[in-house]
């Protein structure tokens, strides 16, 4: 049974007298089952973030609808738990007041907001900073305040815009297994957008790719990777196999669109 | 010998820093002490007049005396209740209001250029209209401590709205947020340095014109005495009720400011 189904969604951007319209997403299809990591890879401009934020609707569509388990998304909420690339915690809460947020906003009662916060605090390994403030931790250490804030809400989708991108490379790789060792206890449905290639078949069960401008789906691939998935499954043969079907994919539709760089300014043209 | 030499080195650096940490006051001190010495020597010498500049230990004296004729407390007494009348108001108000102006684009358009021109005003033009307005009593003077206070403290609440990152009102609405709960969990708390830093400005704005509107129309208050004792010819009492009013803004400036590390610890660094 599929758990969010996004059927014919399109966003355009209208500019008004004398700009030009950007069509930032076009007729985009896909289906995520219950439980399932899915990732979506894509050059710059793709509107692969624009597409997580109509998901979760902080944007509205142009046309088309999102459902999730048979509703259709109108509203944001938290049955649909964004991490942000730039983290977005509160810079005046300590950690545990910043894991407790979306506790609130759910209508937890105050009583049992701190143990559900301290259960996920423990649960990302910072349990003994949260007395903290934000600035106070690292990169890697606020986005594991970013997961266990959306984390704590139990959602029924988790979704991550590139939560790993504002991060060195080796603190990236470790993130992304700590979080599939979180996922593997709960397997929760995650959304998960990257514009790393590797990072996008490591992670996934599926990884769909997109081209640009405007935003579509050109293919979906399942990745038939055995879990639980170590480091070193980078450099074999399947994996590296995948890595060149989506990269083959991606320098085509770039090519084609003109450049990395023509996408990137669609991307800033759209805001 | 090697570890000694290093351990001396080590000593070293750690003396000079705690050399630094009293370095700081110590020269203030001895700079005080100094001019108050010299002032007191020009002063009780008659060096220069003393019914001119006084001197410190007139002054002190001066103090003690119009304490215990009561006419000190019961003057600062109403002075500083017109303050807290007029100050809280304007507290409130200032915050709703700027909130407000940050928040509505026609409002802003509506009053943003009055806000702009009443800033740059002297509040203490204002005296006499406002007396026409309120009379001669105290209402005057805490609509001018109201007036003077409320116009930084909207204008930087307002600028601290604008100044809240997307990135904080993003989380809260992310989790589904109405439009109460984000002002509440992300704009006013983000906002809150600012709206401190305009509540400061408004001290001191208003301390200028209360004690302004005493000048000109009033029976009692800080104001008021300075008015009398400025026909008497002398100087020292003139500097009592300076020094009572720097230091009530002082201690304003201060109380906040340890209110906030309190409140906004995470000012420290971001």
């Amino acid at each position: 049974m599929s758990h969010l189904v996004v059927d014919g969604l399109r966003l355009l951007y209208e500019q008004g007298a004398g700009g030009e319209d950007f069509l930032a997403l076009d007729d985009v299809n896909f289906a995520i089952g219950d439980g399932e990591f899915v990732t979506i890879v894509g050059p710059s401009g793709c509107g692969k973030s624009t597409l997580l934020m109509l998901i979760a609707a902080l944007l509205r569509p142009s046309a088309g609808s999102i459902r999730l388990n048979g509703r259709a998304v109108a509203t944001p909420g938290w049955d649909r738990a964004l991490v942000f690339q730039d983290f977005a915690l509160l810079p005046w809460r300590t950690v545990l007041k910043n894991v407790e947020l979306g506790l609130e906003l759910k209508g937890v009662a105050p009583s049992a907001r701190q143990e559900i916060a301290r259960r996920h605090l423990q649960m990302v390994g910072l349990r003994a900073f949260e007395r903290h403030f934000p600035h106070q931790l690292s990169g890697g250490m606020r986005q594991r305040v970013g997961i266990a804030r959306a984390l704590s809400v139990e959602p029924e989708i988790l979704l991550m815009d590139e939560p790993f991108g504002a991060l060195d490379a080796q603190i990236r790789q470790v993130m992304g297994s700590e979080l599939l060792r979180i996922w593997e206890r709960d397997r929760k449905t995650i959304l998960f957008v990257t514009h790393d290639i590797d990072e996008a078949i490591y992670l996934a069960d599926r990884v769909i790719v997109m081209s640009a401008s405007p935003g579509r789906v050109v293919r979906e691939i399942r990745i038939a990777l055995e879990r639980p998935r170590r480091l070193e499954i980078r450099n074999r043969p399947d994996f590296t196999a995948y890595r060149q079907e989506i990269w083959d994919l991606l320098e085509e539709q770039v090519r084609s669109s003109g450049s990395w760089e023509e996408a990137d300014d669609a991307a800033s043209r759209a805001g | 010998m090697t570890l000694l030499r290093a351990q001396v080195s080590a000593a070293r650096p750690r003396r000079r820093a705690s050399f630094a940490r009293i370095e700081r006051p110590l020269i203030g001190v001895l700079a005080v002490a100094a001019f108050l010495a010299a002032w007191q020597i020009v002063g009780s010498r008659e060096i220069i007049r003393s019914d001119l500049i006084s001197y410190p230990s007139e002054i002190v004296a001066t103090f003690i005396e119009m304490s215990r004729s009561g006419e000190l407390g019961a003057n600062v007494t109403v002075t500083l209740i017109e303050f807290v009348e007029g100050f809280i108001p304007a507290c409130l108000f200032g915050v709703a209001a700027g909130l407000a102006l940050a928040l509505s684009r026609r409002l802003r358009y509506l009053v943003a250029p009055l806000f702009a021109a009443l800033y740059s005003a002297p509040m203490i033009a204002f005296v006499p209209v406002i007396v026409v307005w309120f009379g001669v009593g105290r209402e005057s003077k805490i609509t001018m401590v109201f007036l003077a206070a409320v116009i930084p403290i909207i204008i930087n609440t307002a600028a601290g709205v604008n100044e809240v990152s997307e990135a904080w009102i993003r989380a809260v609405r992310a989790f589904g947020a109405g439009r109460r709960q984000i002002i509440a969990k992300a704009i006013l708390p983000g906002a809150f340095p600012a709206v401190m830093a305009g509540i400061r400005l408004g001290i001191g704005r208003s301390i200028v014109s209360l004690v302004a509107a005493e000048m000109y129309v009033s029976i009692f208050g800080i104001g008021r005495l300075i008015q009398v004792y400025s026909n008497s010819g002398k100087a020292a009492p003139i500097f009592v009720l300076v020094g009572i009013i720097s230091t009530f803004g002082l201690v304003c400036v201060n109380a906040l400011r340890t209110l906030e590390a309190r409140l906004a610890p995470w000012r420290g660094g971001r």
